[in-house]
This record gives C-alpha cells, sequence and structure tokens, in this order.
C-alpha cells in the first residue's frame, strides 16, 4: 500500500524487538511495524515520538509507560485488519499526545491510566469505513491521580453498509480531585445501511471534577453547504469538502514528522472511492 | 444584466418579498437600503437561490437566462456571487482548497482549463493584497476563528478570486470598524468595471461614502416603495426613513 | 368503545374479599390464586400464567450500575391485598421524623393523616373531592378506574392494549408484574377528548395500598389530550420492599399524553438499612403525529432502576424524557429513557439532572436508537450531574445506534459541583449554607421542574431540599 511505503520513507528510527527503552531528552522518532508485542518506556524527563504501523493482519499489544514528566507523541495507523490493545500509563507531569487512524476493520482499545499527578493526554482519533467494513475504537481513560488531565477526540465516517463503534468511558477513581476530563465523539453517516453506535461514558466517584462528553451522529452543518455552493462547488463537492475537513480537524493534531499530510491525502483519497 | 419583475417570495409560508422590480445594469452601482426587516436580506438570499425560500411569483433574469430556475451553484457559476452577511465558518476546510476548487469550478463552467498550483498560488497572493488580507489567513479553516472584519474582508477576497459579473454584498459594512470599513470599500470599488455590477445592501450611508451608487432604493414591507440617486442615501441619513414611510402608508 | 361508561357488571365479580394474605412465595397455584380472590376471567388468569410461566426462564437483570442484594422470590407474599394499610389512631402515633417532614413540605394536615396512614374516615373533604372528579370525567366519556375495575367493566379495551407496549416477555420484572400484579389505574380518554383536568392517582381511593405490583394503563385515543400525575410528594409509608410496577401508554395518532411522577418511596436510614427497591417498566407507544412527554423527580427508594421510553412507531412523533434523580447517604439509582425512533421524522429530546450526594451512587442510562426507516429523525439529549461531596458517584450510561444517514443525534453531558464560591457568596447574603444549597439544586434542576404542574413543582422543589438536608458540611 502506497501509505505504508510514504511512511517508511519518511526517515523514522524502525524498532527492532518487543522492547524500547527512550532515554533521550532529544525527541527521535520511531517507527514500529505490525508489531505483535511492544513494551514502550520513556523514562522520566524524556521524550520520544513514535509511529505504530498495522499494515498487515494483526493482533498488536502495545504497552506504553511514561516516567515523571516524560512526554511522548505517538502515532497508530491502521492499514489492515488488525485487532490491537494500547496501553498507556503516565506518571506524574507526563504528557501523551495520541493520534489514531484506522482505514480499513479494525478493532483498538485504548486504557489510558493516568497515575501520577498533573499528568495529561491528549489523544485525536478517527476512522473511516466504507463497504462492509467495522471500526471499534474504544477508549478508556482512567484519572488516578489528582490534577490530570485528559481530552479525547473520535471522529467516524462510515460509508455504504459500514458499521463504526466508538465506546468511550472517563472514569475517575475516588480522590483523584481537580480532574479536568473531556471526550468527544463525532460522526457523519454517508451509506444507506451504514450504522454507528456510540456509547459515551462517564464514571466518577470524585466531586472536584470538570468532565464532559458529547457524541452527535448526522449531518454536518447544512449552512456550510450552502455556503460553499454560492461560491460555485456542487453539493457533492461541498459534501466531501466538508467530510475531509471534519476528519482534517483531527489529523492536523498528529506532529510527528510528515505524518500529518500522509494521513490526509489519504483520508481524501478514501473518501473519494466512497 | 439581472432584470427582476414582481417577485414574490415566502419562507415558512409568511410572505416576505411582496413584488420587486429592479433593473441592474452592466457597469451599474445600486445601493438597496431599508429599516429592519423589511426584506433587503430575504432579496439577496432569493436571488442567490437560497432554498430555504419559496418564490411565489414573478422572474428573475441573469445574462438573459432565468435565474429562478437554476441551483444555487450554477448561479454562482454563471457570475453572480453573494457577500454574506454572516459568513459561515466551515471546519477543518481550508481557505486555499475550498478556493481552488471554487474558482476551477467556475473555470470548468466557462470551458477553461483548470489552475495550476502555482497559478492559483499567485492568484491567491495577488487577490489578497486587493482587501489586504493577512496571507496567513488562507491556510486557516474557512472564517473559522476569523475576527469580524476578517469575514468581511475575507468575503470581498472570495469576490475578488471569482472575478463575478454581479455582486449582491448583504450589509457587507455591518460590525467593521472605520479603518476595515475603507478597506472593504475600497477593494470593492477597485473590483468595479464597466462589465460587472454590484447591488450593496446596506443600513448606513457611510459605506456609500466610497461605493458611490448609482441608484439608491428603499425596501420596505417586501417591496421597493421609492428609487433614486445617491442623494436619497443622504437624505435618508439626515432625515430617516419615516417620510417615506409615512407617504407609503397613505398610498 | 363508544359504550364506554354504561356498561354491567358482567363476571361475577367481588369486591368483598376478605382480608387475607396467602403463603410466601410464588407458585402456578399462588398465581391462580391471585386472580380468583380477583375474580377475574379465564382470559386474564390464562395471561398471568402465561407470564409466570415466562418469569420462570428468567434471571434478574445484572447490567445496571447497582449493587443489589440477592432478592429471595419466594420469601415475598404476593398476595396481601385489598388489605387496608395500618390505621394509626391519630396523627401522636405517627413517626416524629415523618411529621417534621410533612410540616417542612407544608402539607395539609389532612393530607398528611392519609399518607402516613392515620385513618382518614373523617376526612370527608378528599371524599368529596373524588365524587366531582369522577362526575366531570364521566360527562367527557373519560374512564379514570382501578386495573380490577377495568378488568372486569372494559374487557375489550383491557384484551387489546394491556401486555402491548410491554409485553410480559420484556423482562425479568415486567413478567413477575404480569404474573402478579395487584392492581393498579387504568385510563382511557375517547377521541378528540381533552382531559379537563389532571388525572392523578391520588384522588383514587383504592389507589392507596395497592402494593408492590402496581400495573397501570393509559390510552389516549385518537386526537386526546392527558396530563396524569403518579406518587405524591410526601413520603409514603411502605413496608414493601420490593416494587415491581409496569406503566403502559398508548399515544394514538394526533393524541399527547403528559406523564409526571415524583417519586419519594422511603430511602433507608443513614446507614443504608431498608428502604424500597424500585424496579419499573414503563413505556409508552406513539403513533402518527403522537406526542408523550414523560416527568420524573425521583428521590426516594433505596434503590431505583427505571427508564421510562418511547417508542416513536409513528411518523412526525415527539417523545421527550424530562428527569432529576437525587440521591444521598447509600442510595442508588440507575434511571434514564429509551427512544427508539421508528417513524419519519420522529423527534425525542433527553434532559437528565442527576444530583448525588452522601455515599449514593447516581446513574443515567439511556438508549437513542433510529431505526433504518427513521428518515430525519432527530435526538437532543442532555444528561448533567451534580456532585455534593467526595464520598459519592454520578455516572453516565448512554447508548446511541443510528441506521439512518438523514437522522440527527446530539448528546452532551457534563459533570459539576457546587462551588464553595457560589456558597460563600450566599452564605455572605446571609442564607444558611442549607438554604443556599437548596436554591442551587433547584436553580440546577429547573428545566426539569418547569415541566410539572405548577402545585408538584412547589413541593418537588421543596422535596429536593429537604433531601439534601446534612449533606453539606
Amino acid at each position: 500500500m502506497e501509505l505504508t511505503n510514504r511512511i517508511r520513507e519518511a526517515g523514522f528510527r524502525p524498532v527492532a524487538g518487543d522492547a524500547l527503552r527512550i532515554d533521550a531528552t532529544e525527541p527521535t522518532a520511531f517507527l514500529a511495524e505490525n508489531p505483535g508485542t511492544l513494551a514502550v518506556e520513556v523514562a522520566a524527563g524524556c521524550r520520544a515520538q513514535l509511529v505504530v504501523l498495522c499494515g498487515a493482519p494483526t493482533a498488536a499489544e502495545l504497552r506504553i509507560v511514561l516516567g515523571t514528566g516524560a512526554a511522548l507523541e505517538a502515532a497508530v495507523v491502521f492499514l489492515s485488519e488488525a485487532f490491537a490493545e494500547i496501553s498507556v500509563v503516565q506518571e506524574a507531569q507526563s504528557s501523551c499526545r495520541l493520534t489514531t487512524a484506522q482505514f480499513v476493520s479494525s478493532e483498538m482499545r485504548c486504557r489510558i491510566g493516568l497515575e501520577g499527578r498533573g499528568a495529561e493526554n491528549e489523544l485525536k482519533g478517527f476512522f473511516v469505513a466504507a463497504g462492509t467494513e467495522h471500526c471499534v475504537a474504544e477508549i478508556r481513560t482512567e484519572h488516578r491521580a489528582t490534577d490530570c488531565r485528559s481530552d479525547s477526540t473520535v471522529r467516524g465516517v462510515a460509508g455504504g453498509a459500514a458499521r463504526g463503534e466508538f465506546r468511550g468511558m472517563v472514569y475517575v477513581a475516588p480522590g483523584a480531585q481537580r480532574t479536568d476530563a473531556r471526550q468527544q465523539n463525532r460522526n457523519v453517516l454517508l451509506g444507506e445501511a451504514a450504522r454507528i453506535e456510540t456509547q459515551p461514558q462517564l464514571e466518577i466517584y470524585a466531586d472536584d471534577v470538570k468532565c464532559s462528553h458529547g457524541a452527535t451522529v448526522g449531518l454536518l452543518d447544512g449552512e456550510a453547504v450552502l455556503y460553499m455552493r454560492q461560491r460555485g462547488l456542487s453539493e457533492n463537492q461541498a459534501r466531501s469538502l466538508q467530510i475531509e475537513g471534519f476528519v482534517g480537524e483531527v489529523v492536523s493534531h498528529c506532529g510527528i514528522g510528515p505524518l500529518s499530510g500522509l494521513l490526509t491525502e489519504a483520508v481524501a483519497a478514501k473518501l473519494e472511492k466512497m | 444584466m439581472l432584470s427582476v419583475k414582481n417577485l414574490h417570495a415566502s419562507v415558512d409560508g409568511k410572505e416576505i418579498l411582496k413584488g420587486i422590480d429592479l433593473e441592474v445594469k452592466a457597469g451599474e452601482v445600486h445601493a438597496i437600503m431599508g429599516p429592519n426587516g423589511s426584506g433587503k436580506s430575504t432579496l439577496a438570499s432569493v436571488l442567490a437561490g437560497n432554498e430555504k425560500f419559496t418564490v411565489t411569483a414573478g422572474s428573475a433574469e441573469f445574462l438573459g437566462r432565468d435565474l429562478l430556475s437554476m441551483p444555487i451553484e450554477e448561479r454562482a457559476r454563471l457570475g453572480l456571487f453573494l457577500g454574506f452577511q454572516y459568513p459561515v465558518e466551515i471546519p477543518g476546510v481550508t481557505m486555499a482548497n475550498f478556493m481552488k476548487l471554487a474558482v476551477n469550478e467556475h473555470r470548468k463552467y466557462r470551458g477553461e482549463e483548470p489552475l495550476t498550483a502555482g497559478q492559483f498560488l499567485k492568484l491567491m497572493r495577488e487577490k489578497s493584497a486587493v482587501v489586504e488580507l493577512d496571507s496567513k489567513l488562507t491556510s486557516r479553516a474557512v472564517n473559522e476563528g476569523f475576527s469580524g472584519g476578517e469575514k468581511k474582508k475575507n468575503e470581498i477576497f472570495q469576490m475578488a478570486m471569482l472575478d463575478p459579473k454581479l455582486a449582491i454584498l448583504d450589509e457587507t459594512d455591518s460590525g467593521l470598524d472605520i479603518d476595515a470599513l475603507r478597506i472593504v470599500a475600497t477593494g470593492v470599488t477597485r473590483l468595479h468595471t464597466p462589465q460587472n455590477a454590484t447591488v450593496v445592501i446596506t443600513h448606513y450611508q457611510r459605506l456609500l461614502d466610497y461605493i458611490v451608487p448609482d441608484y439608491v432604493h428603499v425596501l420596505y414591507k417586501g417591496r421597493i416603495i421609492h428609487s433614486g440617486d445617491k442623494t436619497l442615501a443622504l437624505k435618508l441619513e439626515k432625515e430617516g426613513y419615516d417620510w417615506l414611510i409615512n407617504d407609503y402608508r397613505e398610498e | 368503545m363508544e359504550q364506554i361508561g354504561g356498561r354491567e357488571y358482567k363476571y361475577g365479580f367481588t369486591t368483598e374479599i376478605e382480608t387475607e394474605t396467602i403463603p410466601k412465595g410464588l407458585s402456578e397455584e399462588v398465581v391462580r390464586l391471585i386472580s380468583a380472590k380477583k375474580g377475574e376471567p379465564e382470559w386474564m388468569t390464562e395471561r398471568r400464567l402465561k407470564a409466570y410461566r415466562h418469569w420462570l426462564t428468567l434471571e434478574p437483570p445484572t447490567w445496571a450500575h447497582l449493587t443489589i442484594p440477592e432478592i429471595d422470590f419466594q420469601d415475598i407474599i404476593y398476595y396481601a391485598a385489598p388489605r387496608p394499610p395500618k390505621k394509626l389512631g391519630s396523627m401522636d402515633e405517627v413517626d416524629p421524623e415523618l411529621k417534621r417532614t410533612f410540616e417542612k413540605l407544608g402539607i395539609p394536615l389532612e393530607e398528611q393523616m392519609a399518607l402516613a396512614g392515620v385513618a382518614v374516615d373523617a376526612v370527608m373533604d378528599s371524599v368529596s373531592v373524588k365524587t366531582t372528579f369522577k362526575e366531570t370525567l364521566a360527562e367527557k366519556g373519560i374512564v379514570f378506574c382501578s386495573m380490577a375495575e377495568a378488568i372486569r367493566d372494559y374487557p375489550e379495551l383491557i384484551r387489546k392494549y394491556l401486555g402491548s407496549v410491554v409485553p410480559h416477555t420484556d423482562n425479568f420484572y415486567a413478567a413477575l408484574n404480569a404474573a402478579v400484579f395487584s392492581d393498579g389505574s387504568f385510563c382511557y380518554i375517547p377521541k378528540g377528548v381533552r382531559c379537563p383536568m389532571e388525572l392523578s392517582t391520588y384522588f383514587r381511593i383504592n389507589a392507596a395500598g395497592t402494593g408492590q405490583f402496581e400495573r397501570t394503563l393509559i390510552v389516549a385515543d385518537e386526537g386526546a389530550y392527558v396530563s396524569y400525575l403518579e406518587g405524591c410528594t410526601a413520603p409514603q409509608r411502605d413496608e414493601n420492599q420490593l416494587h415491581a410496577a409496569v406503566v403502559e401508554i398508548v399515544v394514538e395518532r394526533d393524541a399527547e399524553v403528559k406523564y409526571s411522577t415524583v417519586q419519594n418511596w422511603y430511602p433507608g436510614d443513614r446507614e443504608g438499612r431498608g428502604g424500597v427497591y424500585n424496579f419499573v417498566t414503563k413505556r409508552g407507544l406513539c403513533r402518527e403525529n403522537a406526542r408523550l412527554s414523560w416527568t420524573q423527580v425521583e428521590t426516594g427508594s433505596a434503590i431505583t432502576w427505571k427508564y421510562p421510553s418511547c417508542i416513536l412507531a409513528g411518523d412526525n412523533s415527539v417523545g421527550e424524557f424530562y428527569s432529576v434523580a437525587m440521591t444521598n447517604n447509600f442510595q442508588q439509582a440507575d434511571t434514564g429513557t429509551k427512544m427508539i425512533h421508528v417513524g419519519r421524522n420522529t423527534r425525542s429530546r433527553i434532559v437528565s439532572k442527576g444530583i448525588s450526594a452522601g455515599s449514593s451512587q447516581n446513574s443515567y442510562r439511556g438508549l437513542v436508537r433510529v431505526a433504518k426507516a427513521a428518515e430525519h429523525a432527530r435526538n437532543y439529549s442532555q444528561c448533567d450531574s451534580l456532585l455534593i461531596g467526595d464520598r459519592c458517584g454520578a455516572h453516565t450510561f448512554p447508548v446511541i445506534d443510528v441506521r439512518n444517514r438523514t437522522a440527527v443525534v446530539e448528546h452532551e453531558a457534563t459533570t459539576s459541583k457546587i462551588s464553595e464560591d457560589q456558597l460563600f457568596y450566599c452564605n455572605q447574603r446571609g442564607l444558611t449554607t442549607e438554604d443556599a444549597v437548596g436554591l442551587i439544586v433547584n436553580g440546577y434542576a429547573r428545566e426539569v421542574l418547569a415541566k410539572l404542574p405548577m402545585e408538584f413543582a412547589v413541593e418537588a422543589q421543596k422535596l429536593l431540599a429537604l433531601q439534601l438536608e446534612g449533606s453539606v458540611g
């Protein structure tokens, strides 16, 4: 697949074996291709970038640990049917930015544990399902310490007879005061037989918290389509541009090398065929 | 260029336009004024083809074609531009992508080749100078996070990019400070040629200091109740609409 | 259906059943016995048996976010009605705690007596109210009677509608209810009739003490309208631990039903001992252009398991759910709604306000489903949680399932607490902390309270404040 090759050529450092320990303060971008099991540890105060590519049918298990004050920016890209379990454990003051991209049938289960005070996690993900594809994005964010912040956004597009599922959970443990947690899931159905199921859930056992979640399924802003048509775009053009933008907002969050641009092109290419 | 006859239009069963007649020729600038709720924005929307409104009677010809039978995008490609009073934000869609598609659709309609990326960028740079639009804004999502003034400048920038035959500018002056107003108005004037025409919908005389109209029409309760030259706008500024409305009531 | 109202006594029904109870436990004999005691026709007995046999195949649901102690269904007396509630001689015998609550709520003495179980024979006022009430309804052809009377007097309607929205196969507790329901209310509004007053179970003398397995059926025929009030704001004295009621509502074409509940069953004591288990199945079916609106204020019961739902079968039908659920001490509530969009242009709106205090657990659980044929269906849900204190829990479990691309579904949820600043501000203006909390909570719940009929709303407001006493330190 073209995207696979272009990611390979992007100059990331390949990961060999099933463990990666990062103890550099200057970030290096790593690439792990079709990992079975991979344990990544970012040592205290260190930083790194990591791209995980599921380009062949995979059952991946990814365990990421961020030490105190560590920072990681990671992206998980699904280009082949895959089942992936991702766990991220974050110590105090660590920060993690995640981008997840599901281009084909895949089930992603992501568990984020904010274990140390002041840890931050930002996740932006999308799936684009066509034909009879079935994408599942499960994000469980656990706030187990005080003063942590999490913000997850997943956007889904389902065409044809595809199915998209979002299962979100923000869990705030007793005592995890001053938690700031946000979770958002927005979906667009393009296909006549397509289906979206979404479960944005909250389980909260502390009172001094700011938690919110939202989920939407449905058409995008009709005013915007009208506006674009006034500038001469056909309704179809306006709608596809809008959907590209809808996914694009999530993709642009990714700051790893040229990945954001590559993903944007791949999204446009897939949408065009839908 | 534009010939509107006895145009009636309604929204949700309520009649807003109750018989509009308007003739606009190439090279002309028309100003449409009138108190709030008189139907000015509706007229603009109906001419642009907003499907929210239903035309119940009358006709409109544009460049010899039946305007009312065309979908909104065809009217646009034929050369009708509407500058929105409240430009819509389109998250995630960059100005550059949007404009490139729009410009090339216009070109395709006229049977011209699409612009290359280089030509397009050059055009963007050139036209953004017309309204002093920060070139950074063109890499942002359409209208998203733009200030009120930036949104209006962006409308005129798009007008410059698309080079319409007829531009209808709906309250383009509202919400602008004096500097932005000058920039926007000067931009519109610079784009004016003997081959195109402009219809300016406004509340205030101040925009007309820059964009000098050939005709001024007063719209009230869905009808044009009075037309005159630019001095009418000055008189309205001084005396308000009451003298006209009172006359109209007496009729 | 035109004949309703003038129907004759038909099935040799006798209301003179001796006050007696049958042994604990449930069996086919017990079901037959219940049916016989109530003098029911054969078809009703068969229905009960069918439900019972189905119930035997079921297990109690465990998916809710609730910790439910195991219930021994063979340790329950399934027939104790129509035993009148234990009468007390005078208000002096009433629990002082209960009396204090009545006073705070500003409930008239007569009502206090009725609610506390003091003999009310002397209270002539409410009887006369009942009589005028019945006459007015009869003029309009409106039927409002007990379920037992309905089975006797309106068998066609009951056969047509009972179990049509909540079949006995629906869930464990619905099956149990269908087998052993004690009594309940039946309400029928004929075509095109607007019920001129709010119907309330409170006005129906035999609604009192109907026990743990209440069955309600409301039918609004084409173009009819009714507003129905269930329950009462005052704490009801009740010895039953398990309540498994079923409420079915049929809203025919162009009809509208508003169903309001204020539920304040005994919530157990501060240590979480005792209290009612309220496991209720409530559902309405909307035909074309019909509208069903559920409003609930849930403050009582030790455990609440309740999801008033709307099946929007007809095109252009509308479903609404407005809820305030408050839990304190060791109460647990798992409540919400289901909006099932089947028809085209169906619309639904969900507003849920949860308030958790003490060591309680409060969950919103909801389902919004848009079927494939439900073109242009629209749903908006807003679920807010307010936490008071750091030992309680507030949870949100919505499920959205959309199979039509023209549908638009939006769900939003927020969680917050009463801020120190708000309290300080109120204290500075001379309010006690308790008053301030009451004020803030009522403001938070206002959107829902505003949907209640006026007198109900005023009492519900007081109730919310009262229920929170002692929860803010």
